[in-house]
């Protein structure tokens, strides 16, 4: 078969164009809604804890349970498209991985006694990232590197800002996610 | 160019291939999705796809999903790497361009 170089990189151009789809395809579907819901729950529940700290259990808990539904029912809407098929079993024991995260992050702050609520926010971050970051590396989700950085936002938040550690991680950490998201949905 | 696979050649299954490869390894794509990213018809789609599985390059695999069958498709290691050797091929008609 005899093809010229024009034709050949006309065809590359196809392949890498395909690709390029495929790639914002998936990233567009999973990790961007979750990056934008999960950035969404964290911009209105820690600005809120920072002006209106009385109220602000309860929108946690309204913030939260709206998230796992909407994480939920877009999670199975995408593995019905793109799946894998001994996800089951992975997906046992990940679940059990984080049932366990969850003791042990219980446990930790038991132990240390955490006297202020930054303390215990870090605390529960920490242990979400921990979770985060060991599903990417085992389970190779794509773009979960995203848990790094907001665990540097939390940690210099709570060591240097301490007076804005909410707003600090309301605004950079959860607009910081939905921008993210937005930038993979358009431009990825 | 003798390395230029010609059932792989086709444009329509060297998309297919293309965007199949871009999964990760384990994972496989549903019909109705791969169609929507090819742009396809279902009979078409269909055919390419009978080509490259008769040529071992993709696996097809067909389930029922709360009842309702459902067929999904993924590269298969040896369609990787014949994928990537017919990339290979064209970049280096290209370079000696």
């Amino acid at each position: 078969m005899n093809i010229s170089p024009t034709e050949a990189e006309e065809i590359l151009a196809d392949i890498q164009r395909m690709e390029q789809k495929t790639r914002h395809a998936i990233a567009s579907g999973g990790t961007t809604i979750t990056l934008i819901v999960t950035g969404a729950v964290w911009l209105i529940g820690f600005v809120c804890t920072q002006f209106l700290p009385e109220i602000s259990p309860y929108v946690w808990i309204g913030l939260s349970i709206l998230g796992s539904i909407l994480g939920t029912l877009w999670g199975f809407r995408m593995g019905q498209r793109v799946r894998n098929p001994e996800f089951g079993a992975t997906a046992k024991r990940a679940t059990i991985f984080w049932l366990l995260l969850v003791f042990y992050c219980i446990a930790a702050i038991a132990i240390a006694r955490p006297t202020d609520g930054k303390q215990v926010t870090t605390f529960i971050i920490l242990f979400i990232m921990i979770g985060q970051l060991s599903m990417g590396l085992l389970i190779s989700f794509s773009a979960v590197w995203w848990a790094l950085p907001i665990t540097a936002l939390a940690l210099v938040g709570y060591f240097f800002l301490p007076s804005i550690f909410y707003l600090w991680m309301g605004v950079l950490g959860g607009g910081g996610m939905i921008a993210f998201g937005l930038y993979i949905r358009r431009r990825w | 160019m003798s390395n230029l696979n010609e059932t792989i050649h086709q444009p329509v299954r060297l998309r297919i291939m293309a965007a199949l490869v871009t999964l990760e390894a384990s994972n496989e794509v549903d019909f109705t999705y791969l169609r929507e990213l090819l742009d396809v018809t279902d009979g078409n789609l269909g055919a390419h796809l009978r080509k490259l599985e008769e040529a071992s390059y993709i696996a097809v695999n067909k389930v029922f999903v709360e009842r309702k069958p459902r067929t999904y498709v993924s590269a298969t290691a040896e369609g990787r790497r014949v994928f990537q050797e017919h990339v290979a091929a064209l970049e280096a008609i290209l370079k000696g361009k």
